[in-house]
C-alpha cells in the first residue's frame, strides 16, 4: 500500500491534538507563573524543559497516529510482556527517587516505567475483551484472566511503592470492564469485597507515610505534619482566587512557597488562585469536551478493540484529572497524581501524547474502507 | 450472529453511563470549588492577603555527652542571629540606620550585605549579624515597631567543655551542604533538611542518629510585615494545624574519665602525639588524647572558612585522631611481643644469653645495637630492661615472621579492634604471603631482623599498643576497646548499653607471663632500666620504652644525638605499659612525635595518666606502696591479692579539674618526690 500524504491528511482527525494542545498551553503559562517567583532556585527554567518535553511527546504522538490500529492489536501482548519485564527490572535496579524505586535510568535519561504501564494495560485488556466472546456480559468467570493480567503489573507498581499509579491501573481496569458490560450483580459483590480488602490492606499493606496521608485526610487533627498543612495551604490558594482570580502571575500562596510542589501536583491550586472560579469553569469545560468526544468516538468505530482502546485512554485521562483536582481541593487524600497536560513532568506528558496518537489513529481509521 | 459494529453499538447504554459518571464527578469538583471560591472566597482571600501562616522548624537539641562520672563534656547553648527579611522592609533607610545603632555596626556594611543577596527571593532572611548578645536581642524585640522586617533567628550552638582536650573522641558537627544532602539522605535513610547539622568525627559522627533527636515545628500566623501575630491555636480554618514539640536527642555517657583525659592532655602540652589509657579488665578507654587538636566549638558557631582552611592545610593534620587513625612503628615497644613469641616457641628460655658487642653481622649487612659499645652478656630480663637490640637480632635469625604475626594477632595488633569510632585503621604486622602479594618479592631474612625491633613494615596504632599491654597485664584476655558506656534518653531511660566484650582469650605458660612482667617492672624500677627516670614512690609503673626512626640514617649519623637533628627527622618516642606494676588496673601507650626518647619523651605522659587514675579511684594505693617497700616481688603480689586496695565508687568521684578545665587539686601521689636519678642514657632503637 502506498502512503498517500494527501489522503492521510484529508481524513486526519485534528480534534484530539488540538484540544490537548490548548490545555497544554494553559498549563505552560500556569507553570511559568507558578515558578517565576522562586528567584534563582532550581525551578526557574522548568517551563523550558516542559516545552522541550511537549515537542518530544507530540512528535511521538503524531508518528503513532499514522500507524494503523490493527498494529496496536498485534503489539498488545508483546507490549504487555515487555512492560512487566521492565517493572521487574525497576524493582531490581531502579533509582531510588523520593524514597521509592520508581525511576529507571538509561544514560543520564531517567523515566518512570509505571507511567507507560497504563497504556500497555489499555491495549492488552482491549485485545482480551474484544476477542473473548465480545457479545457476552462479564461475570466472575470472565473476570479471572483479565483480573490476573491486571494484578501482575498493579502489584509490581504498588510494591515500588507507588500506591497512586497502582490504584490508577486498577481503576482503568474497572472502567474498561464496566464499559464491557460488567454484570451489576458482580459489581455489587466486588464492591463488598473491595471494602473488606481495603480494610485489610490499610491495616497490613501500607507504608507508614501512606497510612498517615489517609488518616490526615479523614481526620486532619491527627497529624498536621505534611498533608494537613499542604491541604490547608492549597485550600487557601484556591479559595483566595474567588470568582475572577487574582490574575496572571499574581499568586501569592504559590509564589511565597507556601504551596508544596507547586509545579507538579499542585498546579491546579495555583491556576485557581490566579484565574478563579471562571478560569476553572473554562478549564474543566475543555476537559469535558475532550471526554465527551472520546466517548462519542468509542461508539462510532466498527471494531470492539478500537472502542475499548478509546475508553481505556479516556479512563487514563479522566482518573488523573478527577483525582488530582479532588486532592488539591481537599476532597481526597494527597496521593501524588499529576494533572494531565498541566503538571510538570516528562513521563506523564509523553503518556498523554501517546494516548492522543492512539485515539487519533483510531479516529482516522473510521473513514478507511 | 451480530456484525462487529453491532457489538460495539450494543455498548451504547454503558457509554452513556460512563459519560454521566464523568459529568457527575466534575459537578462534584465544581461544587467544591464554588464552596471554596465563592462561599468562603472572601475569607480565604483575606487570609492569603493579610495573614500568612508560617511554619517554623523547632530544632531538637542534640544529646549531651558525659564523662564516665557524668561530668558534662558536650552540650548546647542557644545563640541568636539578627536577620532582615527584605520583603518586609518598609522604610529601608530608617530601619537600617536604627538597626546599625542597636548592633553597633556601620549602616553601609548592612546595606552591602543586603545588596549581596539581592538576587535571591525577597522572603528569604538575610543574616546581618551572627551571635548577638542578649541585650541586643532584648532591644530588637522591644523596639520591633521601629524595625519592621528585622527578626531574630535562634539557633543552638554546640559547645565542648574542654575545647580541644577531647576533640578527637567527641568529634564535631557541621552544617550539611546542599550538594551532600541527597547523598546523605540515601546513605542514612533519614530525611535531613537543609540547615541541619551532622556529626563529622568521633562520637558526634558515630552516634549521630542517636543523639540528633527529632525536630519539631511550630506554626505562626504572621502579618504582612512578617511579624508574628500569634501562635496558631484552634480556629476553624486552621483546624488540624498543630505544633509539634521537638524530641531532644539521646544523651551519651562515655568511658572517658575527664580528669585522666585532662592530665594526659596537659602532659602533652607543647608536643605532638597520642596518649591512650584503658581499663585492663574491661577494655574501657579511660583517656584518649591526640595532639595537635582543634576546638570543635568553632564548627557550630558558624565556622569561619579561615579556621577550616588552617586545619586542613596544617601539615601536622590536627583533624586526624592519632590514637586510632594513625599508625607508627612501635620500635622497641614491640620487643616484648617478640620475647613472648620466642619464649613460647622455645627459641629462648630464662637461661639463654647472647653476647652483645654492639654489632650484629648478617650476610653483607651489619645491624647495630643502639648502644655502640654493646651490652655484653644479656639474658631475657636484661634484653627488655635495657632494650638490647642484639638479643632480638639473634632471635630474628631463628624465628619465622609468620610466627611473630601469629602472636601479634593474639595481642590485637595488625587488625581493627572494633572500637566504636569512625575510621579506625588496622596498622600492619607483615607476613611472608603479604609481602609477596604486595611487592611480588619473597620475604628476606634480614627483614625479620628489622621487624623484631619494631621497625620496617611493623606498624601499630597507639590504641593497639595500649590493648597489647593490657593483654599482658591481664594475662591473655583481649578485650574490645570501647569509649561508650551507655546511651540514654533525655528523660533518663536507658537506650543502649555497651557491656565489655571479650575478643578472645588465650593461654601462655605461667613462666612466660612471670618473666615478661618481671622484666617490664625492671624497665622502670631497677637501676639501668631504660625508663628508670620515670620511677616514682607515688606510682609504680611497668612498661617498655621505644623510639622509632622517622627516616633511616647513614651509619655515621646513627649515633648522633637525636636533639641535634632537625625536628622533623627526630625519632618518635614511645612508652607503653601498665600500672601499678604488681596489681595492674590500667594499661597505656604514649607516642610523642619527634620526642627522641621513650622514657623522657613519652614516660611523663604515661605517668600523669597512671597517677591521675590511681589517685582518683584508689586513694589508699599510695599508702599501700609505702607499706610494700621492703617486700619482695612475690610477697607484694600476694599482699595485693590478699589485701586489695579498695576502689572508690565510680559515681562519687573527686574531681581534680573544675568545669573550666583548671586543675583545682594536686595529685597527692606527687607529694612523694622521686629521688634524683641519672637520666637513662637512651632507649632501644
Amino acid at each position: 500500500m502506498v502512503f498517500n500524504w494527501r489522503e492521510e491528511l484529508k481524513r486526519f482527525d485534528f480534534f484530539f491534538f488540538g484540544i490537548c494542545t490548548a490545555i497544554f498551553l494553559i498549563g505552560i503559562l500556569n507553570l511559568y507563573s507558578a515558578t517565576h517567583a522562586q528567584g534563582v532556585g532550581p525551578e526557574e527554567g522548568l517551563y523550558k524543559t516542559q516545552l522541550l518535553w511537549f515537542g518530544v511527546s507530540w512528535t511521538i504522538g503524531f508518528v503513532i497516529s499514522f500507524i494503523q490500529p490493527k498494529n496496536f492489536f498485534r503489539l498488545a501482548y508483546p507490549g504487555y510482556l515487555g512492560m512487566v519485564a521492565i517493572l521487574v527490572l525497576v524493582l531490581a535496579i531502579g533509582h531510588v527517587g523520593m524514597g521509592a524505586q520508581r525511576w529507571i535510568g538509561i544514560g543520564s535519561f531517567k523515566f518512570q516505567p509505571s507511567e507507560f504501564a497504563k497504556l500497555a494495560m489499555v491495549l492488552v485488556l482491549a485485545r482480551w475483551y474484544s476477542k473473548a466472546s465480545p457479545e457476552q456480559d462479564i461475570g466472575f468467570r470472565e473476570l479471572i484472566i483479565p483480573g490476573i493480567i491486571t494484578l501482575i503489573p498493579a502489584l509490581l507498581i504498588i510494591v515500588q511503592p507507588d500506591l497512586g499509579t497502582g490504584s490508577l491501573v486498577l481503576m482503568i481496569f474497572f472502567s474498561m470492564t464496566f464499559f464491557r458490560k460488567l454484570k451489576w450483580k458482580t459489581i455489587a459483590i466486588l464492591g463488598v469485597i473491595g471494602v473488606v480488602l481495603s480494610g485489610v490492606v490499610y491495616e497490613f499493606g501500607l507504608h507508614d507515610y501512606q497510612r498517615k496521608r489517609i488518616i490526615t485526610f479523614l481526620d486532619p487533627e491527627f497529624d498536621a505534619k505534611g498533608s494537613g498543612y499542604n491541604a490547608i495551604q492549597s485550600k487557601i490558594a484556591i479559595g483566595s482566587g474567588q470568582f475572577f482570580g487574582k490574575g496572571f502571575r499574581r499568586s501569592s500562596q504559590g509564589a511565597l512557597n507556601y504551596l508544596p510542589e507547586n509545579h507538579t501536583d499542585f498546579v491546579f491550586a495555583v491556576y485557581n488562585e490566579e484565574h478563579g472560579f471562571v478560569g476553572s469553569l473554562f478549564l474543566i469545560s475543555l476537559y469535558m469536551i475532550l471526554f465527551y468526544r472520546l466517548i462519542w468516538l468509542a461508539m462510532n468505530v466498527n471494531k470492539m478493540f478500537d472502542s475499548l482502546v478509546v475508553i481505556g485512554v479516556m479512563a487514563i485521562f479522566f482518573w488523573h484529572t478527577f483525582i488530582n483536582m479532588s486532592m488539591v481541593a481537599g476532597m481526597l487524600p494527597i496521593v501524588g497524581v499529576p494533572l494531565p497536560l498541566m503538571s510538570y513532568g516528562g513521563s506523564s506528558l509523553l503518556t498523554f501524547g501517546i494516548g492522543c496518537g492512539l485515539v487519533t489513529s483510531i479516529s482516522n481509521s473510521r473513514n478507511l474502507f | 450472529m451480530f456484525g462487529e459494529d453491532d457489538v460495539v453499538r450494543s455498548h451504547q447504554e454503558r457509554a452513556d453511563m460512563v459519560f454521566n459518571l464523568v459529568v457527575a464527578c466534575f459537578a462534584l469538583v465544581l461544587a467544591r470549588l464554588w464552596y471554596l471560591q465563592i462561599y468562603k472566597g472572601k475569607q480565604f482571600f483575606n487570609y492569603s492577603l493579610e495573614n500568612r501562616l508560617r511554619k517554623d522548624i523547632v530544632r531538637a537539641p542534640r544529646g549531651m555527652v558525659f564523662s564516665r562520672n557524668s561530668v558534662l563534656l558536650t552540650h548546647n547553648v542557644p545563640r541568636f542571629d539578627a536577620v532582615i527579611i527584605p520583603q518586609y522592609l518598609e522604610s529601608k533607610e530608617e530601619t537600617i540606620q536604627y538597626l546599625a545603632e542597636v548592633l553597633g555596626m556601620n549602616p553601609d556594611s548592612i546595606k552591602k550585605t543586603l545588596k549581596k543577596f539581592q538576587g535571591q527571593a525577597r522572603y528569604i532572611p538575610v543574616v546581618i549579624k551572627k551571635n548577638i548578645s542578649r541585650r541586643e536581642v532584648a532591644v530588637i524585640e522591644t523596639e520591633a515597631h521601629r524595625l519592621p522586617g528585622v527578626m531574630i533567628e535562634t539557633f543552638i550552638s554546640r559547645e565542648y567543655t574542654d575545647k580541644d582536650a577531647g576533640a578527637h573522641v567527641l568529634g564535631y558537627i557541621s552544617e550539611i551542604s546542599q550538594e551532600k544532602l541527597p547523598k546523605l539522605r540515601e546513605r542514612d535513610k533519614y530525611e535531613y533538611k537543609l540547615g541541619d547539622f551532622i556529626g563529622q568525627a568521633g562520637i558526634e559522627q558515630q552516634l549521630d542518629l542517636d543523639i540528633r533527636g527529632t525536630d519539631g515545628y511550630q506554626f505562626m500566623e504572621v502579618d504582612a510585615r512578617g511579624r508574628m501575630k500569634r501562635h496558631v491555636g484552634s480556629d476553624d480554618l486552621y483546624m488540624g494545624v498543630d505544633n509539634k514539640n521537638p524530641i531532644p536527642g539521646n544523651n551519651v555517657r562515655l568511658t572517658i574519665d575527664r580528669d585522666v583525659q585532662l592530665a594526659a592532655y596537659h602532659a602533652l602540652d607543647g608536643k605532638d602525639g597520642a596518649a591512650v589509657a584503658v581499663d585492663i579488665e574491661t577494655g574501657e578507654v579511660i583517656a584518649m588524647v591526640s595532639r595537635p587538636a582543634y576546638d570543635p566549638s568553632n564548627f557550630s558557631t558558624g565556622l569561619t572558612s579561615n579556621y577550616w582552611g588552617q586545619l586542613v592545610m596544617d601539615e601536622k593534620r590536627p583533624l586526624r585522631d592519632r590514637t586510632i587513625q594513625e599508625h607508627y612503628s612501635p620500635g622497641s615497644v614491640f620487643k616484648t611481643l617478640v620475647a613472648i613469641a620466642a619464649l613460647e616457641e622455645g627459641i629462648v628460655n630464662e637461661k639463654t644469653t647472647v653476647n652483645c658487642t654492639g654489632k650484629f653481622p648478617m650476610g653483607s649487612r651489619t645491624f647495630h645495637c643502639w648502644k655502640k659499645e654493646g651490652h655484653g652478656s644479656v639474658d631475657i630480663y636484661r634484653s627488655i630492661k635495657e632494650s638490647c637490640d642484639t638479643y632480638y637480632y639473634k632471635i630474628g635469625t631463628q624465628i619465622d615472621i609468620d610466627t611473630i604475626h601469629k602472636y601479634a594477632t593474639l595481642f590485637g595488633m595488625g587488625q581493627r579492634l572494633g572500637i566504636i569510632l569512625p575510621r579506625e585503621t588496622t596498622g600492619l604486622i607483615p607476613t611472608k604471603a603479604w609481602k609477596k602479594k604486595r611487592t611480588g618479592v619473597e620475604w628476606q631474612k634480614g627483614e625479620t631482623l628489622s621487624c623484631v625491633i619494631g621497625q620496617s613494615f611493623v606498624n601499630t596504632t597507639p590504641l593497639q599498643l595500649a590493648m597489647f599491654y593490657a593483654t599482658i597485664a591481664n594475662e591473655g584476655k583481649l578485650w574490645r576497646p570501647h569509649v561508650i558506656k551507655e546511651v540514654f534518653s533525655s528523660t533518663g531511660e536507658l537506650k543502649k548499653n555497651y557491656e565489655p566484650e571479650l575478643i578472645h582469650q588465650f593461654k601462655l605458660s605461667d613462666s612466660t607471663w612471670r618473666m615478661i612482667k618481671q622484666s617490664l617492672y625492671e624497665v622502670v624500677n631497677v637501676p639501668g632500666g631504660t625508663a628508670y627516670s620515670q620511677r616514682g614512690k607515688g606510682i609504680q609503673m611497668a612498661g617498655k620504652t621505644g623510639t622509632s626512626q622517622v627516616v633511616s640514617f647513614s651509619a655515621d649519623k646513627i649515633f648522633s644525638k637525636c636533639e641535634n637533628n632537625e625536628y622533623r627527622f627526630r625519632h618518635h618516642g614511645l612508652f607503653a605499659g601498665y600500672a601499678p606494676s604488681k596489681n595492674p588496673k590500667i594499661a597505656f601507650s604514649v607516642v610523642v612525635e619527634h620526642g627522641c626518647h621513650g622514657s623522657s619523651g613519652a614516660g611523663p605522659i604515661a605517668k600523669a595518666m597512671a597517677s591521675a587514675y590511681m589517685n582518683k579511684y584508689y586513694p589508699s594505693y599510695q599508702n599501700k606502696l609505702i607499706g610494700q617497700e621492703k617486700m619482695t616481688f612475690k610477697e607484694v603480689i600476694d599482699d595485693n591479692i590478699n589485701n586489695p586496695v579498695p576502689m572508690i565508687m565510680e559515681s562519687n568521684p573527686q574531681n581534680y579539674y573544675d568545669e573550666k578545665g583548671v586543675q583545682i587539686k594536686q595529685w597527692t601521689l606527687d607529694k612523694v618526690p622521686t629521688a634524683a636519678a641519672p637520666v637513662a642514657a637512651g632507649d632501644g632503637e
